[in-house]
C-alpha cells in the first residue's frame, strides 16, 4: 500500500477557482474522509487523484511514483460514483466483472473471482438481474463491488450514500468501515455529511468555500479541538460568542462579552494571535453546557437567561435559550430519565453552566 | 387519482384524420396495387387471377436491378453510420458551444430545392468543375478525373442528401448520454475504443437503427440521384417502376415489380433489424 501525496495542487474552471494551493498527504490504509460544503472543491480534488481531471498547477504522488499525468486507466485507483455509473445494459456479474474483463484475464479466473466478491457484498441473487432491478442499497453495492475486485491501491467515494435512506445510510456506513478494515485498501471519501465523516474517518480534512483546508485530523481531535469558527460551525452545532480577552496569565484567561458579563476561559495551547485586548470568540458545543432552574455552584461560569423554544429529539433535548444581549445559545441535554425531575418548560427562567476547560478560544 | 389522470390522458379519437389520410392516400392504393399485380385485366374487364406478370420480373435481368438497388442502400447506410456517428458524438459531446448552429448548419440543405444541389454536385463533380480545377491548380493532378456519372459521384450525393438522417437520431440518444458511465468505464481500464465499443455504441444502438432505417428504406427506392449523378447508366429499382407506370403507361407491371421489390425491402430490413437488435439487449430503462 502506497500514501498520497498532493503538492500545492491549483485547479480553475471557467467560473471561477476551485482548488487552492492544496498539499495533503492521505496515509495508506487509513479511511480518510474530505468533508466540505457543496461546491467547496472536494469533488474536483476527488477527480484529479482519479485522473478525471487535470490540475493546473501542483503534482499528485503515489508512494514515490508521480501520478499527476498519467492516464486515468493506467492508475491502479478507482473511484466509485455518487449516481454509481453502473452500466445499464450490463448485468450484475458483467458489471463487476469489467475490469477484470478488459485485462484479458482467464474467464474461469474472473469468474471465481467476481463470485466471490458477490458473496461478499451479499448480492447472490442478483448476478444475472440488471442495475434497473436492484434497489438503491443492492445498486451502491454494486458499484462498490465493481471497484473493490480490481483490487486497487486507493479506493475513492464520492458521496456514495448520499441517495440513500437514513437508516440504510447508517448501515452502509458501518459495512464500509468493515469492509476497509479487512481490506487495509486506502479509502478517500468525500461528503458533506458531518455525520457520515465523523462515523467513519479514521483521519479526516476539512475544506471550507474558498477551496482551502482548514485542518486535518482524527474526528475527536476536530470536533473537540476545531483550529477555526469555519470547522467548529461546520463539524457539529456550536454557539460562538464574541467578546474581548483579557487577564491572560497561561494556562487561564478572561473573557469580557458586551452585556453578559466576564467569563473564565482555560488556554489548552498558546498561538501567536492571543494576546490582552484582543477581539476573540468562543466556542460552546451545546451538550457541553449544563442547564437547571436553580443556580449551581461547582461550574466556573454562570449564565442566565428564558427558555425561548423546546426541540425534542428523543435520545436528547434541545433548548434555545435567550439571554440579556439578545442572542440566542443552545443547549443539549440527554433524556436519561423517563421521570425527569424539576421539568424545563418555555419562557423558564434557567441557569446555563459551563466549566472554562470546555469553551474554546478562537481567532476572530 | 392516477387512473383518472391517465385515462384523461388517452384521447383515442385524436388520431382519427391521419388514418382517414393514411387509409385513403395510402392502404387503399396499395391494396388496389397488389390486387392489380396479380389480377388478369383485359379491355372487357377483369378476366381472373394470374401469376403473369409477378413471373415476368422474376428474370436475372430484374433481380440484378433489385440487387443493385439493395446494395446501393445498404452502401449508402453504412456510409451514412461511419461518416455520421462521429459528427454526431462531435455534435453531442465536444461542439457544446456552438452546439445550435452546427445542427442549424446540418438542416440548411432541407431548406433549398433538391434540384439546386443536383446542379450544384453537377458543378462540383464536372469535369471542369471545381474539384478537378482545385486539383488539377494545385498540381496534385494532370489530366482530370472523371467523377460525374460515374458511382463515386452517385454515393457522394447519396451520402449529402441521407447523412442527417442518420446524425439526429444518434445525436438524441448520445446526448441524454449519461457521460459518467464514460468515466467509470475508463477508471476501470478501459481505453477510450474499449470504452466506445463496450458502453458508448450498445448504449446508443437503438440510435443507430433509426438512423440506418432512415436511410436504409429510402435509399433502396431512390432514383432521382443515381439517374442524374449516374448519367442512366444504372437502373435501379426506381427508374424501372417509373419506366412501367409513367413512360409506358402499362401500370399493372409497375405495380407487380412494386410487390415484388416491397417484399424483399421488407424482408431485407427485418433481417437487419433483427441483426441491429441484437446488440441492443439492455432489458432495464438506458439512463
Amino acid at each position: 500500500m502506497r500514501r498520497i501525496l498532493l503538492h500545492r495542487l491549483r485547479k480553475s474552471m471557467s467560473d471561477g477557482l476551485i482548488l487552492n494551493d492544496i498539499s495533503l498527504v492521505i496515509p495508506s490504509g487509513k479511511f480518510f474522509v474530505l468533508l466540505g460544503p457543496s461546491g467547496c472543491g472536494k469533488t474536483t480534488l476527488l477527480r484529479l487523484i482519479a485522473g478525471l481531471d487535470v490540475a493546473d498547477e501542483g503534482k499528485i504522488f503515489l508512494g514515490n511514483e508521480e501520478i499527476t499525468h498519467h492516464p486515468i486507466h493506467r492508475r491502479p485507483i478507482n473511484i466509485v460514483f455518487q449516481n454509481y455509473a453502473l452500466f445499464p445494459h450490463l448485468n450484475i456479474f458483467n458489471n463487476i466483472a469489467y475490469g477484470l474483463q478488459l485485462k484479458g484475464l482467464d474467464p474461469t479466473f474472473v469468474k471465481q473471482k467476481v463470485y466471490k466478491i458477490i458473496e461478499t457484498f451479499h448480492l447472490e441473487g442478483h448476478v444475472f438481474k440488471f442495475p434497473s432491478q436492484l434497489s438503491g442499497g443492492q445498486q451502491q453495492r454494486v458499484a462498490l463491488a465493481r471497484a473493490i475486485v480490481n483490487e486497487p491501491d486507493v479506493l475513492l467515494l464520492d458521496e456514495p450514500l448520499a441517495a440513500l435512506d437514513f437508516n440504510l445510510r447508517e448501515k452502509m456506513l458501518i459495512e464500509l468501515i468493515e469492509l476497509q478494515d479487512k481490506l487495509k485498501t486506502t479509502f478517500v471519501y468525500v461528503t458533506h455529511d458531518q455525520f457520515e465523516a465523523l462515523t467513519v474517518a479514521d483521519q479526516m480534512a476539512i475544506m471550507n468555500h474558498r477551496g482551502k483546508i482548514e485542518q486535518i485530523g482524527t474526528p475527536k481531535e476536530i470536533y473537540e479541538f476545531p483550529l477555526s469558527s469555519f470547522v467548529a460551525r461546520f463539524v457539529g452545532t456550536t454557539n460562538i460568542l464574541h467578546g474581548t480577552l483579557y487577564n491572560l496569565k497561561e494556562p487561564d484567561a478572561m473573557i469580557r462579552i458586551p452585556d453578559l458579563g466576564d467569563f473564565k476561559l482555560y488556554i489548552n495551547q498558546r498561538k501567536e494571535w492571543m494576546s490582552e485586548g484582543r477581539e476573540v470568540l468562543i466556542s460552546i458545543r451545546p451538550e457541553k453546557i449544563f442547564i437547571s432552574r436553580k443556580k449551581t455552584l461547582n461550574f466556573s461560569n454562570t449564565l442566565k437567561g428564558v427558555v425561548q423554544s423546546i426541540v425534542y429529539h428523543g435520545r436528547s433535548t434541545q433548548y434555545n435559550v435567550l439571554l440579556k444581549n439578545q442572542m440566542k445559545l443552545q443547549v443539549f441535554e440527554q433524556n436519561e430519565e423517563h421521570f425527569p425531575q424539576g421539568v424545563i418548560d418555555y419562557d423558564h427562567e434557567v441557569y446555563l453552566h459551563w466549566q472554562k476547560e470546555n469553551a474554546l478560544l478562537l481567532e476572530k | 387519482m392516477k387512473n383518472s389522470l391517465s385515462s384523461s390522458l388517452k384521447h383515442p379519437y385524436i388520431g382519427i384524420p391521419a388514418l382517414i389520410w393514411q387509409l385513403l392516400f395510402l392502404y387503399i392504393p396499395l391494396l388496389i396495387t397488389i390486387a392489380c399485380s396479380f389480377l388478369h385485366i383485359t379491355d372487357q374487364g377483369i378476366q381472373g387471377l394470374t401469376l403473369e406478370k409477378i413471373k415476368y420480373f422474376l428474370t436475372p435481368l430484374y433481380l440484378k436491378v433489385i440487387g443493385f438497388s439493395l446494395l446501393l442502400a445498404i452502401v449508402n447506410a453504412t456510409l451514412c453510420f461511419l461518416v455520421g456517428y462521429p459528427l454526431a458524438y462531435f455534435l453531442a459531446f465536444t461542439g457544446k458551444r456552438f452546439k445550435n448552429l452546427l445542427l442549424f448548419l446540418l438542416l440548411i440543405p432541407f431548406w433549398t430545392n433538391f434540384l439546386l444541389h443536383v446542379y450544384a454536385w453537377f458543378y462540383v463533380l464536372e469535369r471542369e468543375g471545381f474539384i478537378n480545377n482545385l486539383l488539377i491548380g494545385w498540381k496534385i493532378l494532370k489530366q482530370p478525373l472523371t467523377i460525374l456519372y460515374s458511382p463515386a459521384a452517385i454515393m457522394i450525393m447519396m451520402l449529402y442528401f441521407y447523412l442527417p438522417f442518420m446524425v439526429l437520431p444518434i445525436y438524441s440518444s448520445l446526448e441524454r448520454f449519461n457521460t459518467s458511465l464514460i468515466e467509470a468505464s475508463l477508471d476501470l481500464g478501459a481505453s477510450w475504443w474499449q470504452t466506445f465499443r463496450r458502453i458508448i455504441l450498445p448504449l446508443t444502438m437503438r440510435g443507430v437503427r433509426a438512423g440506418f432505417f432512415l436511410t436504409y428504406i429510402p435509399s433502396f427506392g431512390e432514383f432521382v440521384i443515381p439517374s442524374l449523378m449516374g448519367g442512366d447508366k444504372m437502373m435501379f429499382v426506381g427508374n424501372i417502376i417509373s419506366e412501367f407506370t409513367l413512360v409506358e403507361g402499362s401500370d399493372s407491371f409497375g405495380g407487380a415489380f412494386v410487390v415484388i421489390s416491397c417484399f424483399i425491402l421488407i424482408a431485407t430490413a427485418l433481417l437487419f433489424y433483427k441483426i441491429l437488435g441484437y446488440s441492443i439487449q439492455s432489458r432495464g430503462k438506458v439512463k
